[in-house]
């Protein structure tokens, strides 16, 4: 599903974000992606999204090398991903139920698919009752839901999240990590950035840890196990 | 679902342009401004080009024939001078023509021809217009290298002069359509940039949900091309009052009635002016807003 092959990325600045990196993350799998800030966490997560290129190595997703891949064939690459990020990123003057639709409107999907999906997919992150409600008027963890919800309503095949819960309080962050679980059972590839440690611990899922650009464990368990 | 996305991107389109009002009247009125500066060079150089060809039809060369040319002669040199490229018509005016002609001109003093009908001391001449008076030298040097021609009489200043004119204004409506063209370009990418960054949120989150470019940049293009329409519209409707206003009192002079040369009213030229605004407002929209779009597009 994800998979990377001796992957290198070093910035015009000159800092080698990531050094010959190797691994793969299978079909339905969730994997934690766990390190410090500046680890190259989030160099990875940009290479996935082709947000960044890398400098050297492979990057094959869904079975495809998307190392030359055309800028213009981008955007369907990125159609077979959900992405949540830490500042949840919805439109303020969009209600919750447009901020999803929002996402299924720029696919160009037809009305009548947005209006029978949009109701499905709130409801799975329980929101159905503040569909008309504007993301203000939310707390941290119901506006990461909607984002959530928007990331799923396209039915990628994978999930990816960048530190989803670093805004959001313990207790909150546990129930979008259950979210993200559900969704998972569901199908759907996840892979979490994140640096909460408590949190990897409890999942106990497989864990893939960067330090210094480089992969220092990559296994089942807890954050620190080695 | 075609017909949805068009909706779409035309709703947008309108949103976000009567959102930044002032700034889009703001870009609108100097739109219109460099326009109508345009428009009046262009307007000015139409109607220069129309006197230059009432002036063509009529404006010809007189080829006078000597003395001693027979009538073959004259016939020869009337097919020689038809063939010759850049003649449009070609009349011959008999010496019993040009005497006639010329009592008609003395009109109450034929006295003064007394005793010419014996003698008609006017000479033959061939009459001829041309297709294109910017040939006129050309056709001239021919004809004079031809045999039996005595003199050829034609009013080269005035067709040089007019020649001139109506180069001079076509350089002048090219600068200002290029002065326009970038001045436009730059307003209407300024504006739409305000527009584009207040909305660069939206714009990243279309972009990682998988929308196309051509997607994303459809709402900003539909606000350029409202911005050009507007301002091609305004324009037009200022430029045809003015030039209304003033053939109105052009037209009452005597002086042009006398000349009996036309100038051409709005309407003749409604048609050429209304594609001329309209695709340089829908052009200058285009690339305004892809213009000011690039930055964006790179996530």
């Amino acid at each position: 599903m994800i998979e990377f092959r001796n992957v290198s990325k070093k910035y015009d600045t000159g800092t080698e974000a990531i050094h010959n990196i190797n691994f793969k993350i299978n079909k339905g799998e969730f994997a934690f992606l766990v390190g410090s800030s500046g680890s190259g966490k989030s160099t990875i997560i940009k290479l996935i999204l082709k947000e960044e290129e890398p400098s050297s190595g492979n990057i094959i997703i869904n079975g495809k090398d998307t190392t030359f891949l055309k800028p213009s064939r981008v955007p369907f690459l990125r159609r077979s991903m959900g992405i949540v990020f830490q500042d949840f990123r919805l439109l303020p003057d969009k209600t919750v139920y447009e901020n999803v639709a929002f996402a299924m409107y720029v696919v160009k999907a037809t009305p009548k698919h947005i209006r029978r999906q949009v109701p499905m997919v709130l409801s799975l992150v329980g929101l159905s009752n503040k569909a008309k409600v504007y993301p203000n008027e939310l707390s941290g963890g119901e506006q990461q839901r909607v984002a959530l919800a928007r990331a799923i309503v396209n039915n990628p095949s994978m999930l990816i999240a960048d530190e989803p819960t670093g805004n959001l309080d313990p207790n909150t962050a546990w129930d979008i990590m259950e979210l993200l679980n559900d969704i998972n059972l569901r199908g759907t590839t996840v892979v979490v950035a994140t640096h909460a440690k408590d949190i990897v611990d409890k999942m106990n899922k497989r864990v893939i840890r960067i330090d210094q650009g480089n992969i220092v464990r990559d296994e089942k368990g807890g954050y620190d196990e080695v | 679902m075609r017909y949805n996305v068009i909706s779409y991107l035309i709703g947008e389109g309108f949103k976000s342009t009567f959102k930044q009002k002032k700034m889009t009247s703001a870009s609108i009125i100097i739109m219109c401004a460099t326009m109508f500066i345009f428009g009046l060079f262009f307007v000015i150089g139409e109607n220069v080009n129309s006197v230059i060809r009432q002036i063509e039809s009529q404006q010809g060369i007189q080829i006078f024939i000597e003395e001693d040319a027979t009538e073959e002669d004259i016939e020869t040199l009337g097919n020689e001078i038809k063939n010759i490229n850049g003649v449009n018509k070609i009349t011959f005016v008999s010496k019993e023509d040009a005497l006639n002609s010329m009592k008609a001109t003395l009109d109450d003093n034929q006295e003064l021809l007394d005793g010419w009908d014996e003698e008609n001391p006017f000479p033959a001449s061939y009459f001829v217009t041309l297709t294109d008076l910017s040939l006129n030298e050309k056709v001239q040097d021919q004809i004079f290298k031809l045999e039996h021609v005595d003199e050829i009489a034609s009013e080269n200043n005035t067709i040089n002069r007019l020649q001139e004119l109506a180069k001079g204004i076509q350089i002048m409506t090219a600068i200002i359509l290029a002065l326009l063209i970038i001045i436009s370009i730059f307003i209407i990418s300024y504006t739409i940039k305000l527009t584009v960054h207040a909305r660069r949120r939206e714009i990243s989150i279309m972009k990682y949900v998988g929308a196309t470019n051509s997607f994303i940049r459809g709402p900003f293009i539909v606000e350029g091309i409202i911005i050009g329409l507007i301002s091609a519209i305004i324009t037009l409707i200022i430029l045809g009052l003015s030039y209304n206003a003033v053939m109105g009192g052009i037209g009452e002079s005597v002086l042009i009635q006398d000349i009996g040369i036309g100038l051409l009213s709005f309407s003749d030229m409604f048609l050429l002016v209304l594609s001329v605004y309209l695709g340089l407002g829908i052009g200058i929209g285009i690339l305004g807003s892809v213009i000011s779009m690039r930055k964006y597009l790179k996530v």
